[in-house]
């Protein structure tokens, strides 16, 4: 009994010894303090100084700084009395050289705010209820801007997150850039975020032969001038997108749900946009709403994308075969109202199978979509 | 022989069975045309007269046309769009010479509508199915606050669903009105409004409306996808003491969103609805309502905004979704209400005037908001 009691002091012991090490939280601003917390007063610091896996806790505040994340972490914000918004902004002291080149798509040098990059050990990268603002960043010459920039070979979450203003850019600013280029297989998780004033807002693309799982679920855009959600490769890509509410994008440029990858896109809700999804080569695009858009859905190619249980109303043209393209994935259960043309640039066979109510002309062979 | 008599005598009876069936058919439940698209079916010229000429429960289909004309339905019967000839579009239009006053509201109201039901007898449903009903070049003399414009109109006493149909351009300044259905005094009704294009309207886009205690009018509003006009104020779903449930509508542009105010404790449920794109507005504004749930709500200016009463127990807020707003919830000062489980990111301001006592203020999941509780109650 007493060799036994004698152990059992010596496990505590031990565990006293090692609980302040195992226990320590990681802070940045200064609103949790104690000898539990690490302190840092830069996100900048706090990336670099804390151990792999560690979870840094953001106070609310402005973080006037270009951050670079090269070990998995979290990075979160938190509350503090009657604050909750901890912001990534520019930094009017810091150059805006770019950081990182895009392996793939625009091909050029970004400006990212906050970069994941050479993630060593591997492992995630988090993000959870942060803001990056893009306000006055403008990296000028051939650079574009990212709010957040996943480079190759990362992969991560994103949760909970606000992006916004990033306007400016030699191609544009986007708010969330994921990209892989690399051996490895990345797998990023962009949920529940909220996005707005961009010229992209979600883009994520791979370069074959890599691959990229990606899940872009329940997130909210608005005015975006380009497509709000991309995901594109001919090949590579796999995830879906779904229960995102994509709108108020009117005068913006190709669709706001564009998908060349494998993809399921599913549930989600797309109004007030000039143009809805373009599902070039998505696994298949199901029980989405579209509303008040000039198209609802647009074919670009040769697609074998079935369309199903969509519901489009209030548009020029509810599904359009641009430029002739056709289709041989079966569109059925899908129901249009009030729409001026309800199958554009169609010369296929009549398309049966759908519910159509207040549609002009159901079927046309011209290009009258805006 | 016997045998064969018997077997004789069932076939005489089926035989007068299915005589009867055949007699009853064309009275009860024909199928008539307006237009000439359908060579079976017998025709009328126009929307009015199919509707004053044909017994009660019948089906109208409608041709792909333009009809200037206004419409009062006063039978049970379903008037539904025809889909001919890669066409599917009957339009009931405005006639030349302008809207005539044809109705007037509990509210007190002098209505032109479109499309008016009333007075139904016998009583029964009418039902409305994919036809548009515009009302561009739409004139009303005299239209005010006192004198409004109406797509389609379901005055007390009535009931029916109205489907697939779409309203637009009831826009004459501050007094057009998409669908417009209400109860008075007198029976219970139940109207269905489901899965219309709403859009172009310059002051409510789907106006329910009971000023009875409890309510009479038992509402459907399901499915609807409306689209305000900001500048004009809009309230794209406006829902006024009436009972039922608003779920599942896309509500996007105008002022107010859903505007909702139930007698207290008449049960209206408001849940599953996307809200988004009112930047100087509410999305959903919240008096005495049973339950909000599950809606979506996104670049807002106000998320939910309360009102009413503060009777106890005042309504339930829980499981929605609210993003990119300046404000999430304006309280108002109202008292009883319960906020709870809900997920808020990305706001200037979460709680504005919330009530010293009795908040409700539950445990919520909230991210990025600058400041959580501004300006307090007295």
């Amino acid at each position: 009994m007493s060799r036994n009691l004698a152990w059992f002091f010596s496990a505590v012991v031990m565990l006293a010894v090692s609980a302040p090490l195992q226990a320590l939280n990681y802070e940045v601003g200064g609103c949790k303090t104690g000898s539990s917390y690490v302190n840092f007063t830069t996100i900048s610091a706090a990336v670099t100084g804390v151990p792999a896996g560690a979870t840094i806790q953001i106070c609310p505040g402005v973080y006037p700084e270009q951050v670079t994340i090269t070990q998995p972490l979290t990075l979160k914000g938190i509350a503090s009395g009657n604050a909750n918004r901890a912001v990534i902004t520019f930094n009017p002291n810091g150059n805006l050289a770019p950081n990182v080149t895009s392996v793939l798509g625009l091909g050029s040098a970004f400006y990212a705010q906050v970069l994941v990059q050479n993630v060593n050990p591997a492992g995630s990268v988090n993000f959870v209820g942060i803001t990056v603002d893009g306000s006055g960043i403008n990296p000028g010459g051939s650079t574009n801007l990212a709010g957040i920039f996943y480079a190759s070979g990362t992969s991560g979450t994103i949760n909970e997150v606000t992006a916004r203003n990033q306007t400016a850019g030699y191609f544009g600013g986007f708010g969330i850039w994921v990209e892989n280029g690399s051996s490895t297989n990345d797998t990023l998780t962009i949920e529940n975020n909220s996005l707005h004033n961009q010229v992209g807002g979600i883009w994520a693309q791979v370069q074959p032969p890599s691959t990229l799982t990606t899940t872009v679920n329940g997130n909210f855009l608005s005015n975006i001038g380009g497509n709000e959600i991309l995901i594109a490769a001919n090949s590579g890509i796999s995830g879906g997108i779904s229960g995102n509410v994509v709108t108020s994008s009117p005068y913006g440029s190709g669709p706001a749900i564009f998908t060349q990858g494998a993809l399921v896109v599913s549930g989600n809700t797309v109004a007030d946009v000039s143009e809805g999804i373009g599902p070039f080569f998505a696994t298949s695009v199901k029980s989405n709403k579209l509303s008040n858009v000039g198209t609802g859905i647009q074919f670009q190619c040769c697609e074998a994308v079935p369309l199903a249980s969509n519901t489009i109303m209030n548009t020029v043209c509810a599904i359009d075969f641009y430029g002739g393209a056709s289709s041989s994935g079966p569109i059925s259960g899908n129901v249009i109202n009030d729409a001026q043309y309800g199958f554009a640039e169609w010369s296929g066979p009549t398309i049966t199978g759908n519910s159509l109510y207040n549609v002009d002309t159901i079927q046309t062979t011209s290009s009258p979509c805006p | 022989m016997k045998r064969t008599r018997l077997i004789s005598k069932h076939w005489m009876l089926f035989l007068s069975a299915v005589a009867m069936i055949a007699a009853a058919s064309p009275a009860q439940a024909a199928n008539y045309e307006v237009g000439s698209c359908i060579a079976s079916l017998p025709k009328f010229t126009t929307i009015q007269l199919a509707v004053n000429s044909v017994p009660p429960g019948s089906t109208i289909l409608v041709c792909p046309a333009t009809y200037y004309e206004q419409v009062t339905i006063s039978r049970p019967l379903t008037l539904r769009g025809a889909d001919v000839n890669n066409q599917d579009r009957p339009v009931i239009a405005a006639p030349p010479n302008g809207l005539a006053i044809n109705v007037t509201s509990i509210t007190g109201s002098n209505v032109a509508a479109q499309v008016l039901v009333q007075n139904v007898a016998p009583p029964g449903n009418v039902i409305l199915t994919g036809i548009t009903v515009d009302g561009s070049s739409a004139e009303v003399q005299g239209c005010s606050f006192s004198a409004e414009l109406a797509g389609i109109f379901y005055a007390s006493g009535t009931a029916g669903t109205i489907n697939e149909m779409t309203t637009r351009n009831q826009q004459l300044p501050s007094c057009g009105y998409g669908i417009w259905i209400e109860n008075g005094a007198g029976s219970n009704q139940s109207i269905t409004v489901e899965n219309n294009s709403v859009h172009d309207v310059s002051w409510r886009g789907i106006f329910a409306f009971s000023n009875q205690t409890p309510s009479t009018l038992a509402t459907t509003i399901k499915g609807n996808f409306v689209n305000g006009l900001v500048y004009n104020q809009t309230n794209d779903i406006d829902a006024q003491g009436i009972t039922g449930a608003i779920t599942g509508n896309v509500v996007t542009g105008g002022l107010v969103g859903i505007s909702s105010g139930a007698n207290p404790g008449t049960p209206l449920t408001i849940s599953g609805n996307d809200v988004a794109d009112i930047s100087i507005g509410v999305g959903i504004a919240i008096t005495d309502v049973t339950t909000v749930s599950s809606n979506k709500i996104s670049n807002v200016y106000t998320a939910f905004a309360f009102g009413g009463s503060g009777v106890s127990p005042g309504p339930t807020v829980t499981g929605n979704t609210a993003k990119n707003t300046t404000y999430v919830i304006g309280y108002n000062c109202t008292p009883n209400v319960t906020v709870k489980a809900n997920t808020f990111n990305d706001s200037e301001f979460g709680f504005d005037h919330v009530p010293a006592a009795n908040s409700g203020l539950g445990v919520n999941a909230i991210y990025n908001i600058d400041t959580v509780q501004t300006s307090t109650c007295p």
